[in-house]
């Protein structure tokens, strides 16, 4: 899966868990994920559902230099090799 | 400080037989069942196969229209009846006011939100530990319900679930009666919420020998009615919101009825089998509490489940409580309508019971084709009835020998 693909698979599962009013159409590899309305405990249900949904494993602390949604994709992207 | 005089100002309705207060009021005077065949789950191995479920498509357009967010299930019917409730007492739930209100969120539910947990304990024993959601605990808390009604709405006061089976909505109501008459807060939001078609606790349930296997569904509960054969389940929400008249007055709120009265008891004998004498002591304590005796009740909504034993009890219970007025009082059950919706009964039913005396006419009996000789009641019959009295009582008898009765009133302001 590229990371244009993950981005619109996470862009749908992101859309799921926030609680905030994003506009999801425009989200981007750019767009900082802190701005998009996951707190402590969303983000935890946010991970969860990529590891179901993509099928791969990992701790959530090995996402903590991950701040924008392009960077999440890459991380994604190299964890299904 | 006095006691305080407590009124209804919001109702909030989420049920089989509709969405918003007028759609259900209209479908039950209008004698419309709620009650198919089940469609939440393969019914191959289920004996009792009706109930009243909550349409699906309804719901998620409502939710959507008011920014509902998807929850568990129990979560998601309470919320949808409290926008009701909360808009219809003149508030805004759309936008809730930045300076929080001290609002206390008592909820009765009996099962909680046992979709959620059903889930994780079904992905937990095929999918393994890591399937595990890490939010399934405060997914699937019971208190999860009155928790985020005060976090949606923003209300300060109190919040908690009250679970005591098929009382629970009516003993939610009392508690939340209590603490505006004795001055605790103004204003509560109350009622209850329950929804148990999920294949695993509804397998239970049909074991249990008190679901009715009548395979009409529209016939299948028959409160009081010699053919009955038990009970039929149905899932929904009812929520009020109370205040001090006082509070309602200064707010200029529309005044729907006056809770005046609210008695418990518990029978101390059996955790399912109902005892004549516990329900008569609850009945008595809410006539005391309302400072009335029998013969200013005027209309009894009867807990009337279908099965059996809970019909005969109860009719025991009302004459032995009621005594010689027993014989003029109507007293109808709303079951046959939308099922038995367990620990959201008391809240919905009592609703039913308010715009009633609202509306000068009660919804009718609608399966009671032969009355049991055994249940010696003055019943309403297959059709709706007049009512000219003010004051009425609203039963609710639950699994674990709760008793919890409301004394109800027309308010003539």
């Amino acid at each position: 899966m590229t990371q244009e693909q993950i981005i619109e698979k996470l862009r749908a599962m992101m859309r799921k868990s926030s609680q905030a009013q994003v506009d999801w159409d425009a989200i981007n590899a750019g767009s900082p994920i802190a701005s998009l309305g996951f707190d402590s405990l969303s983000i935890l249900d946010l991970v969860y559902d990529i590891q179901q949904e993509l099928g791969i494993e990992f701790e959530a602390e090995e996402l903590v230099n991950v701040r924008t949604v392009g960077q999440l994709a890459a991380f994604l992207e190299d964890k299904q090799k | 400080m006095n006691d305080r005089r407590v009124v209804v100002s919001g109702i909030g309705v989420v049920s089989a037989l509709g969405l918003d207060e007028e759609t259900f009021w209209q479908n039950m005077i209008a004698g419309k069942c709620g009650i198919r065949q089940i469609s939440a789950f393969d019914l191959t191995d289920y004996k009792a196969r009706n109930g009243s479920e909550v349409n699906n498509e309804q719901l998620a357009s409502v939710m959507k229209t008011r920014q509902i967010g998807n929850s568990d299930r129990a979560i998601d019917l309470a919320m949808t009846a409290s926008f009701e409730a909360l808009e219809s007492s003149g508030m805004n739930p759309a936008n809730p006011s930045p300076q929080n209100i001290e609002m206390a969120v008592i909820i009765g539910s009996g099962a909680g939100c046992n979709q959620t947990m059903s889930a994780a304990h079904e992905a937990y024993e095929t999918k393994g530990f890591k399937s595990v959601r890490p939010t399934i605990i405060p997914r699937s808390m019971a208190n999860a319900i009155s928790s985020q009604i005060s976090m949606k709405f923003k209300f300060t006061g109190p919040n908690y679930v009250v679970v005591s089976a098929c009382t629970s909505a009516t003993t939610a109501i009392g508690i939340a009666y209590r603490m505006i008459k004795s001055g605790i807060v103004d204003l509560a939001i109350t009622g209850g919420t329950d929804t148990v078609f999920e294949r695993r606790i509804y397998a239970g349930w049909t074991k249990l020998g008190v679901m009715s296997t009548n395979p009409v569904p529209e016939k299948s509960c028959r409160p009081f009615d010699r053919d009955r054969d038990g009970c039929v389940l149905g899932e929904g929400a009812g929520i009020l919101v109370l205040e001090s008249l006082e509070s309602a007055l200064r707010r200029k709120v529309r005044i729907r009825g006056e809770i005046c009265g609210f008695g418990e008891s518990s029978d101390a004998s059996h955790i399912t089998h109902p005892s004549p004498e516990g329900q008569a002591l609850a009945i008595r304590n809410a006539l005391k509490s309302a400072g009335m005796t029998p013969k200013d009740i005027g209309f009894i909504n009867a807990h009337g489940t279908a099965t059996r034993t809970n019909d005969e009890c109860e009719s025991k219970s009302i004459r032995l409580a009621m005594e010689t007025e027993t014989d003029r009082i109507p007293v109808a059950s709303n079951k046959s309508f939308f099922g038995h919706t367990l620990g959201a009964s008391g809240a919905i039913e009592t609703i039913v019971t308010l715009l009633g005396l609202e509306k000068k006419i009660v919804p009718a009996n609608l399966n009671l084709d032969n009355p049991d000789p055994q249940c010696n009641l003055n019943f309403v019959g297959k059709e709706p009835m007049p009512l000219a009295d003010k004051t009425a009582m609203k039963n609710s008898f639950g699994f674990g020998g709760n008793n919890a009765v409301l004394v109800l009133r027309r308010h003539e302001g």
